[in-house]
């Protein structure tokens, strides 16, 4: 237990840990200490801006309240009982407003700006400043997605600190000094990286704005909706401003043990693919041989019906592994009790072998040691890990990539990120054997590569018992989703059936191979759940008005005409999974910010599937291919983020790239398989030796074991 | 570069043997006693020496004249901590019209070095660091050649010495701004708590002295606590000080005394008074972080006491003399300018109100001001003072303010001559920074409401 010292902060007495920050000393007697600077998640104070200032008994200067800490006997005195600090921050708010432009009817942080209030509280009421004020080039747009204005910055390095302390990239940086100091991005290079748009949600003032929300809403015209991202398997909690039923923004939503409050940009600015020019509003029907044209949803549904009926038995369902608890259950209600068919191709691999080593991601910041296994960065595949594992390194954790190299920490978590993890099965095992189980702070994380596939394959097992009766031929595929219609095995599978149904948002994805194309959702339009890769349980909800109807609508219509009962409300749906996979608990009791339930009875030992047959491959490397980031059907619509896609390049580590006389910057090629691709060669110093990485896109045919020559030099 | 006059009055401490010729080879350093105080220290225990620096009561020469051997004392011993520590001495001196430190590095580098390596001693670091001014390039050269001919006759033990040069900046003589880029970063204060003597260099236990100070070491040992103590004027200003002194005097130059003389006696005794037919008008005593003197005070020892009674600061040493030719507008207004180029732009106070004093400064200049302004402008001096991140704000507040109060006839006069009276004939002019840097484009005079 923490040592508890007596403080007094304006003849309020309290009982704090010693060490406590006075910031949040007063808010435990239930008082406010304004700060601009102050922000606990970026590490030590700095006390700059003096918004805090305090009067502490025995120091006969004013203090700031963020960097002093909690001692015994303490007494403080804040603006409410202390002149001298009341004046002290009547001044800070002067100064900051000297040069602080008047153009909040115009700035988007209007009505929302910490500055107008803390101003309003505590500022002055008029201005003294009758000299011109700094002016400065504006708005500069250090990236496409943000806008720096200089003149409204008040320098409180929340930014710079950011980009120094937690994602650690040192982009952004305070160039000049005093009345000069500005903020600039390195070299004035684009801010890239997948947490830029934090630095939006962390400014006090309207100097750092998303671009895509300049002048689009007003705080009093939006509504916040708080949801969870669908983009990767964190599973975020965001809010999303909506204006006249469009989404406007995206946002965190602090949940301290999966985000901390941080979001990636493609969570914060991929919500533009609601409106991509491609977006199918109407259901498709392959009329003649190669036509395609747009039909009624009642004929849709007709269609729709006559070509399950026609399956016999034979329809494969494949899912994107993006759809909610709720829509994969109908689709899996329908299809399985509606027609008898239970065969599907599920998003990816899923095994109940991690349950026993469950943890909140918040876990990983405490941890003494952490191995990232699996050779795909943790920014590509689960952004939030990597500022997790990037925190438990700061907080002194050994961070390694191989379990030989974990010592004998007390607590210990594996990741797995990557290929090879078979739905997270690998890393349990190695969870088991380091004795995990059950150890206060051990645990153990596989990335799935699809948000929900936990879900849907719960969902999916839990509309039938029955098992797929192993038929060759496929009467007909319905693949759900942009993903699967993306996906080279689902497109194989099409080429073999006799028909195909698709649920997809976008134009460019479905039509032309589907006999029928129903118009799909974002999980922006949808209510439901979702699991993540901690296992937990999180509620979605409508942030958009979808311009087509709801999955849930339609399944629930169609799967009435094979006298199959579905309601059309997530509620509704999620109870009937619910009942067979989490323990009865309502849809209401899901929360806002979920608990990690986990999953009842837990087994510490799960028989993991056999491990693949070990690659022979000679002499070359293992290709590991990876989607990035910025990369997917929604990604690719979102002109703002283009500039973030990946390059089409190669990483090599530096024993292999000195092996083979490579040098970053090269044109190699890759062969292997029949295949070759030509890329550029780019060294890194995290990566494996033996393993070549690059972007599943830019692979091409390529697979397995590689060889690596620069190009024009025969291997 | 013309040579500076260096003068003293007995008993010489940190530049003895050295006024007439420089010390700067180990032969003729050694030829004065040189590192007998060294071997000396070494056959103590640290603990002694530490305290036979507390008994002499020397104070820091770099401006806050905080007393060395508790400074010291403040460092925990290496059974108590498990990190390295640290000494590291301040070399940046930035100190308008503050010369004496290069004096010292230039004529006496290996007292220096023996007062590092003793003080390495006293606080178990292995490790000094000599922070030192880019600018100073000859200095930097006689004192890393001294440290290499001291490193080359074994002096140092398993002590290491490095030399840092900075890049120009005033803040970074401030000692954690220092520490910040010692460390690589941008030259920015830190906020205190934690004092570096618990987390300074590289998050370290950390000593950081001046280089007069740390000169006066080897001293302090050869005479003895009791012996140094009585030296000066004591019980609080022991020692002696090398004066910076500058401006419109006959003989300008850097000369020792024991503390406790006067003004009048160091600008009119020492340095052969002000040029012909000129008066005096102010002093800028201990630096421009200070309030000015006038004329009246001139009769107030140079002791850190009496000083202070007259709410006045004996700072780095600095004595400026300003004769009537100067305005004292433009030398606010040139100390603000300073103080705004070289704000570091960390903390609200002094990044804006540093501007905001210039752009008041050079009203009054202009003749644009009105007299509320002086109100404003004490006011706005009074809202920097104590609320900034480190002192370089109160010290251009201070300064500033001591110039309104004490020439607030002369600043008055600008507003009803309508600009200001000396005009080119200021000794000053011309030597004004380019004042608004701040403007990415031309500021129409005129906004339309």
């Amino acid at each position: 237990m923490t040592e508890l010292v007596r403080v007094t902060i304006d003849e309020h007495e309290v009982h704090v840990p010693k060490g406590l920050g006075l910031v949040e000393t007063a808010l435990a007697a239930g008082l406010e200490i304004p700060v601009f600077c102050y922000e606990p998640r970026l590490g030590a104070p700095i006390g700059a801006c003096r918004m805090c200032l305090v009067e502490i008994e025995g120091m006969p200067k004013l203090q700031t309240a963020c960097t002093m800490t909690a001692q015994d006997g303490m007494v403080v005195k804040t603006a409410r009982t202390s002149a001298k600090s009341a004046e002290g921050q009547n001044a800070t708010l002067e100064f900051i407003l000297v040069n602080h432009p008047l153009d909040c009817p115009v700035c988007d942080k209007g009505g929302e700006c910490p500055l107008q209030d803390l101003t309003f509280r505590y500022g002055p009421g008029n201005t003294r400043m009758r000299f011109p004020k700094v002016t400065l080039e504006k708005p500069i747009p250090i990236s496409p997605t943000i806008s720096l204005d200089r003149e409204r910055c008040i320098l409180c390095y929340r930014c710079t600190r950011f980009s120094e302390s937690v994602s650690e990239d040192g982009q952004l940086v305070a160039r000049n000094r005093g009345a000069m100091s500005v903020i600039a991005t390195f070299e004035d290079e684009p801010y890239t990286g997948a947490f830029t748009g934090n630095v939006t949600e962390l400014c006090p003032v309207g100097a750092l704005l998303p671009t895509q929300y300049r002048f689009e809403a007003r705080p009093w015209e939006i509504t916040t909706v708080p949801t969870v991202c669908g983009m990767c398997p964190v599973g975020c909690n965001t809010t999303v401003d909506m204006r006249e039923g469009k989404a406007k923004r995206v946002r965190s939503r602090n949940h301290p043990e999966i985000d901390e409050g941080w979001i990636c940009d493609k969570g914060r600015f991929g919500f533009t693919h609601l409106r991509a020019a491609d977006r199918i509003v109407d259901p498709i029907q392959r009329v003649r041989r190669r036509g395609f044209e747009p039909v009624t949803w009642e004929a849709a549904l007709d269609e729709a019906e006559r070509l399950l009926r026609a399956a016999q038995g034979r329809v494969v369902v494949a899912l994107s592994g993006s759809e909610t608890i709720e829509q994969a259950y109908a689709l899996a209600k329908l299809v399985r009790q509606g027609t008898g068919s239970h065969e599907a191709m599920l998003p990816e691999e899923v095994t109940s072998a991690l349950d026993a080593y469950r943890l909140p991601l918040a876990a990983i910041a405490d941890a003494q040691a952490v191995a990232v296994l699996g050779d795909v960065p943790l920014a590509e595949s689960a952004p939030i890990v990597d500022l997790w594992v990037r925190k438990a390194r700061r907080n002194g954790a050994a961070v390694v990539t191989d379990t030989a190299e974990l010592g004998d920490a007390e607590r210990t978590v594996l990741i797995w990120s990557g290929p090879g993890g078979r739905g997270g099965a690998t890393v349990a095992q190695l969870a088991e054997r380091l004795g995990l189980a059950g150890k206060d702070g051990c645990g153990a994380f596989y990335v799935p590569a699809t948000p929900n596939g936990r879900g849907i394959a719960d969902a999916w097992a839990a509309a039938s018992d029955d098992e797929p009766a192993g038929t060759e031929s496929v009467g007909l595929l319905i693949v759900s989703g942009d993903e699967a219609a993306g996906d080279a095995n689902v497109r194989a599978l099409a080429e073999r059936a006799d028909a195909v149904i698709a649920i997809s948002m976008f134009h460019g994805l479905a039509v032309g191979w589907a006999d029928l194309v129903i118009p799909g959702t974002s999980y922006l339009e949808r209510e439901g759940t979702y699991v993540n890769l901690e296992g937990r349980l999180q509620r979605l909800r409508r942030t958009a008005m979808p311009p087509v109807p709801d999955e849930l609508e339609w399944l629930a219509q169609l799967a009435s005409r094979f006298g199959v009962q579905l309601a059309p409300y997530a509620s509704t749906v999620f109870a009937e999974v619910s009942e067979r996979c989490y323990g009865g608990l309502p849809f209401g009791e899901v929360g806002e910010r979920a608990p990690l339930r986990g999953y009842e009875g837990a087994p510490a030992h799960v028989d993991p599937p056999p491990l693949p047959e070990a690659q022979t491959g000679g002499e070359g490397l293992r290709l590991v291919c990876y989607k990035p980031l910025f990369s997917g059907p929604a990604v690719e619509r979102v002109s703002e983020l283009q500039f973030q896609r990946p390059q089409a390049e190669v990483e090599l580590s530096v024993a292999d790239a000195k092996r083979h006389g490579i040098a970053t910057g090269d044109d190699v090629t890759l062969s292997g398989a029949g295949a070759n691709v030509t890329v550029r060669a780019r060294v890194s110093r995290t990566l494996r030796d033996g393993v070549v990485r690059m972007p599943r896109e830019f692979a091409g045919d390529l697979r397995g074991t590689v060889e690596v020559a620069r190009a024009g030099v025969p291997a | 570069m013309a040579e500076t006059t260096i003068g003293f009055e007995p008993p010489a401490v940190v530049l003895a043997g050295a006024i007439e010729e420089p010390l700067t080879d180990l032969a003729s350093y050694r030829a004065v006693g040189g590192y007998a105080q060294l071997e000396k220290a070494r056959a103590m225990s640290p603990q002694d020496v530490t305290e036979l620096l507390i008994q002499s009561n020397l104070r820091g020469r770099g401006g806050a004249f905080f007393p060395t051997g508790r400074k010291a004392s403040f460092i925990p011993t290496p059974d108590k901590v498990a990190k390295p520590i640290y000494l590291t001495v301040n070399a940046d001196e930035s100190e308008p019209g503050t010369f004496k430190d290069r004096e010292i590095m230039l004529r006496v580098p290996h007292r220096l070095l023996e007062g590092c390596l003793i003080a390495a001693y006293a606080i178990a670091s292995k490790h000094v660091f000599i922070y030192i001014r880019g600018e100073y390039s000859r200095e930097y050269e006689v004192l890393e050649a001294a440290r290499v001919e001291a490193a080359g006759a074994g002096l140092m033990g398993d002590v290491t010495i490095t030399i840092h040069r900075g890049a120009g900046a005033y803040i970074c003589g401030e000692e954690t701004a220092l520490l910040e880029s010692l460390e690589g970063k941008r030259g920015q204060p830190r906020s205190k708590p934690p004092f570096p003597a618990i987390q300074g260099l590289y998050a370290s236990p950390t000593l950081i002295n001046n280089v007069e100070t740390i000169t006066n070491v080897p001293k302090v040992l050869e005479l003895g606590a009791q012996e140094y103590a009585q030296l000066g004027a004591p019980p609080d200003s022991t020692g002696t000080r090398v004066w910076c002194l500058s401006g419109n005097v006959a003989r300008p130059g850097a000369y020792e005394t024991p503390h406790g003389i006067t003004a009048r006696h160091l600008i009119y005794e020492i340095g052969g008074g002000l040029p012909e037919g000129r008066e005096l008008k102010a002093v800028m005593i201990g630096g421009s972080s200070f309030p000015v003197m006038t004329p009246d005070e001139l009769d107030t020892p140079l002791d850190a006491n009496a000083l202070g009674a007259v709410g006045l600061f004996i700072g780095s040493g600095v004595v400026t003399v300003i004769d009537d030719r100067t305005c004292a507008v433009q030398f606010a207004l040139r100390v603000a300018q300073f103080y705004m180029h070289e704000s570091c732009g960390k903390c609200t106070p002094c990044r804006v109100g540093t501007r905001w004093l210039v752009q008041f400064m050079q009203a009054v200049e202009d003749g644009t001001a009105s007299e509320n302004d002086f109100d404003t402008v004490l006011d706005v001096c009074d809202r920097i003072i104590g609320k900034c991140l480190c002192v370089l704000g109160d010290s251009a507040a201070m300064h500033v303010a001591s110039w309104i109060t004490k020439f607030r006839d002369e600043f008055r006069s600008h507003l009803e001559h309508g600009g200001c009276p000396f005009g080119a004939d200021s000794s000053l002019a011309n030597l004004f920074a380019p004042v608004d840097q701040h403007h990415h484009t031309p500021v129409p005079q005129e906004v339309p409401v």
